[in-house]
């Protein structure tokens, strides 16, 4: 934590600290935040002494906000139906929130919630980002508890969707049990099968051993059927489909062996497998709910950001006076209204004064936007620096961003699936084994009636697709844990299969490769009058001074070359610029036509920012947006990778041509619509290519959830998130060239895991079919060909060369 | 070999009680989360600590 220190971050959140700021002595050392709220959570955890929380975190937490909010409408019973549950002693309510980043802030919230007098049972689980507080609301109030969990930096939201969330929770624990049972039971049917196979000369009675036989199909069948039943169904579907796969290939692996076992148990023959079967189910479950697992974290959290919007409004009444209600209460024609910082409940219609409004959930752009009374402004937008009030127009499910949620999920339901090589195989594995068989059992039938059956039998068994089938799971469990750790989230099961084919790479905006920070490359003064000529830093100055006050995304510029000096009379004007009173001269700041007369303006001011006195011009500014530092490396790298890089973006032309020239963007195209930009992506695909693309905004989602495969990076609209393959937790453009290595490095891992096991099957499949193979031979061939491919597939969560 | 037919029984009856638990477990959301309770005997046990933490902190 030093070395954060040194570089002046927040000891808490770990944003930048400007000169000042708070300071606290914290573990036997000075630390210092960006803000009194991340201090008050600071000192806080110290008086609790929960510091160790500083220690056990791996990840920053989230910023505090210094003011207090007011949750007392939360202990309203209006508020709190349908949410809470009566519980023994009290009631309970599930929360998300957006501030719980890694397994220290459960805890914490944990610890500091348990503190509370009257607060009787918390959950708060890290994965899904969820926070269960049951309370006795006797002793104490919820209020009194949120504003505990505002104050560390958590700020609460009531959850939706509880049933979905339920049934994955449901469904998680049905997992975890069939692998249980399936590991208890392969555990025993192991130690009976030893039994049996201990017995190498023969010795026990054929009623002992029959006996023990019969035990094991008792402990083996519950595992094959109950256990293994996601694999057995699997298989159904995909037979009824005709299009055998890896399930088709896992269930008839499993029931070969099983019911190969049963006839041989029966017959009074030579071997049973029953050990393998369950062995095989037990290893199966275990990797796919590994590789599930790694995906729910990514989707869980990712759904509970989406799902955090506003619970309550503060609505007007008729007769005066206001009154909190639940958003579902909302109707068109109220008046609402929200207060600096908090989310829009619904679409409206904004009052009373001009607001500045980010749309940040919306469309990824950070950059809060000036809205005029009057206008149009959008639920899950938020008020950035004053109350508002808006006369609700649309509320519910009709709102925009409603529409928006329903355009991402046919999106998704309408996009071209790439059959997953590792099913292709499989199919053809299958279809293969089954000719095979039939044609070696034909063949035993015509020369030797007798053994037909026992070779067909131990031909089918030894091929049993062991090694085949636990090549590619085992290969993408490894894969997701990996990525997980890079910070890049796989949200779909075949997104890794696709990123891997992926020809081209889209960007969605300028905004995903640059800081979104307008940055000042040239300052041009006018040098043909003498009197009023003006140096560079002059320029800049009188122009930061005016742009001191201003809210605009452009005023940023500026900021930097700020000397002090002092302004008076600045006035806005919108659209147009500033004008102000700097060192007893009226100044004028922004269009041409704006800072001059209209005569002198000329067709190729397009772009510049103006500096001059309403007459004249006396200098110009060229601003860009300043590309990200990782930008350029990391688009290198991905050609260097051989992916063809285009730019699709919403800005104007001429600014996107200069920005894509900076980074070497071969393909860059301006002002498109999300339907052009999809139209686009759609040409791409029909010309054979395989479209990964990049970005961050919602209103672009559906060109996301129409490219083959999509990256979403993570400052981006929470809902964009959903409509993404990938999620990259971490802000840096690198992750895109480490994960598609990864993705290269799994496939071809699998490919060589396909190869082993192949290649295992077609020297052991002809002996088989001769009925040269001892079931010693066939153990001991079918537990290294699984081994090999098991570690082979290890070998992906080592870090990888790029 | 008799001892056989209390043996096996026995490790059924066995076998059917750890399911049994491991069941219990799951259903009781005890591997619901497995990454928040390891921290916990990472952090020590402060004896002194204040059961009501000052308020004013916020």
């Amino acid at each position: 934590m030093t070395g954060r220190n040194a570089t002046r971050r927040c000891h808490h959140c770990a944003e930048p600290v400007g000169p000042g700021g708070p300071r606290l002595e914290l573990d036997g050392a000075l630390r210092v935040f960006c803000c009194e709220g991340c201090a008050g959570a600071a000192r806080w955890i110290r008086d609790a002494r929960l510091e160790d929380y500083y220690r056990l975190r791996s990840d920053a937490s989230a910023r505090v906000e210094a003011e207090a909010r007011d949750y007392a409408s939360w202990d309203r019973d209006d508020i709190q139906a349908g949410h809470v549950r009566d519980v023994p002693g009290g009631r309970e309510i599930t929360l998300v929130t957006d501030g719980m980043r890694c397994a220290a802030c459960a805890w914490l919230i944990d610890r500091a919630l348990t503190r509370e007098p009257g607060v009787l049972d918390i959950g708060a689980n890290a994965i899904t980002g969820r926070i269960r507080i049951a309370w006795d609301p006797a002793r104490t109030r919820l209020s009194v508890a949120l504003s505990r969990l505002a104050a560390l930096g958590f700020r609460p939201a009531l959850a939706r969707g509880l049933e979905i969330e339920r049934a994955r929770e449901a469904s998680r624990r049905r997992w975890l049990l069939r692998l249980g049972a399936a590991g208890l039971g392969a555990l025993q049917a192991m130690m009976f099968a030893e039994a049996l196979y201990l017995d190498t000369q023969g010795h026990m009675p054929v009623p002992t051993r029959d006996f023990l036989r019969w035990i094991t199909f008792l402990v083996s069948t519950p595992v094959i059927f109950w256990s293994g039943w996601p694999f057995l169904a699997g298989a159904w579907r995909e037979l009824r489909h005709r299009r055998p796969g890896m399930d088709s290939l896992v269930a008839a692996g499993t029931l070969l062996a099983w019911g190969g076992s049963v006839v041989e148990t029966l017959r009074g023959g030579p071997q049973v497998w029953y050990d393998t079967a369950v062995m095989f189910v037990f290893l199966l479950l275990a990797a796919r709910l590994l590789e599930q697992r790694t995906r729910a974290v990514a989707s869980a959290q990712v759904d509970a950001l989406a799902q955090a919007q506003p619970a309550l409004a503060v609505r007007e009444k008729s007769a005066g006076g206001v009154e909190t209600v639940a958003t579902e209460q909302l109707l068109s024609g109220d008046v609402v209204r929200i207060a600096a910082g908090e989310t829009l409940p619904a679409d409206g219609v904004l009052l009373d004064a001009p607001a500045a409004i980010s749309e940040a959930l919306l469309t990824g752009e950070s950059h809060p936007l000036d809205h005029a009374v009057g206008d149009t402004v959008l639920a899950g937008t938020v008020s950035v620096d004053r109350p508002l009030r808006i006369r609700v127009t649309v509320a519910g499910s009709g709102t925009r961003l409603s529409a928006l949620t329903r355009l991402v999920e046919q999106a998704q339901a309408h996009r071209p699936r790439l059959a997953r090589l590792a099913d292709r195989v499989a199919a053809g594995f299958v279809i293969g084994l089954l000719l095979v068989a039939t044609i070696v059992y034909v063949w035993w039938h015509l020369h030797q009636p007798t053994r037909a059956f026992e070779v067909l039998l131990s031909l089918l068994v030894i091929s049993c697709p062991c090694a085949l089938s636990l090549s590619v799971p085992a290969a993408l469990a490894a894969a997701h844990g990996r990525l997980s750790k890079l910070g890049v989230l796989a949200t779909r099961p075949d997104a890794l299969d696709t990123l891997v084919r992926a020809s081209d790479l889209v960007f969605d905006k300028t905004g995903t490769l640059s800081t979104g920070r307008p940055e000042l490359v040239d300052t041009e003064c006018r040098r043909d009058d003498g009197i009023a000529a003006i140096d560079a830093a002059t320029a800049r100055a009188i122009a930061a001074a005016l742009e001191r006050g201003s809210r605009h995304p452009l005023a940023r510029a500026f900021a930097a070359f700020d000397d002090g000096r002092a302004v008076s009379g600045v006035r806005e004007v919108a659209g147009s610029g500033v004008e102000g009173i700097v060192d007893g001269r009226l100044w004028r700041l922004g269009l041409a036509s704006f800072a001059m007369q209209a005569v002198e303006v000329t067709a190729n001011d397009d772009g510049r920012i103006w500096l001059g006195d309403g007459h004249r011009s006396l200098a110009a500014f060229r601003l860009q947006e300043a590309a990200r530092d990782d930008a350029a490396e990391a688009l290198a790298c991905l050609q260097t990778q051989g992916l063809q890089l285009h730019l699709y973006s919403g800005d104007a032309e001429a600014s996107v041509a200069e920005f894509a020239a900076r980074l070497r963007l071969p393909d860059a195209v301006g002002r498109l619509q999300p339907e052009d930009k999809l139209a686009r992506v759609r040409a791409l695909q029909a010309g054979g290519k395989v479209v990964a693309m990049v970005g961050d905004g919602l209103n672009d989602a559906p060109v996301l959830a129409g490219a083959d495969v999509s990256l979403v990076v993570s400052r981006g609209a929470a809902l964009a998130q959903q409509a993404g393959d990938f999620v990259l937790t971490q802000d840096a453009l690198a992750r895109i060239p480490a994960a598609l290595d990864l993705a290269r490095r799994t496939q071809r891992i699998i490919r060589c895991n396909l190869a082993w096991a192949l290649g295992y099957n077609l020297l052991a499949l002809p002996l088989a079919a001769m009925g040269h193979v001892t079931p010693w031979m066939a153990a001991l061939a079918m537990v290294v060909s699984s081994l090999t491919v098991t570690v082979n597939a290890l070998r992906l969560t080592r870090p990888g060369r790029a | 070999m008799t001892i056989l037919l209390l043996l096996i029984p026995l490790s059924l009856a066995l076998l059917v009680g750890a399911i049994w638990a491991f069941a219990w477990a799951v259903r009781s959301g005890q591997f619901d989360d497995l990454e928040t309770p390891p921290l916990d005997i990472l952090a020590d046990d402060p004896q002194d600590a204040p059961r009501q933490p000052p308020r004013d902190a916020a």
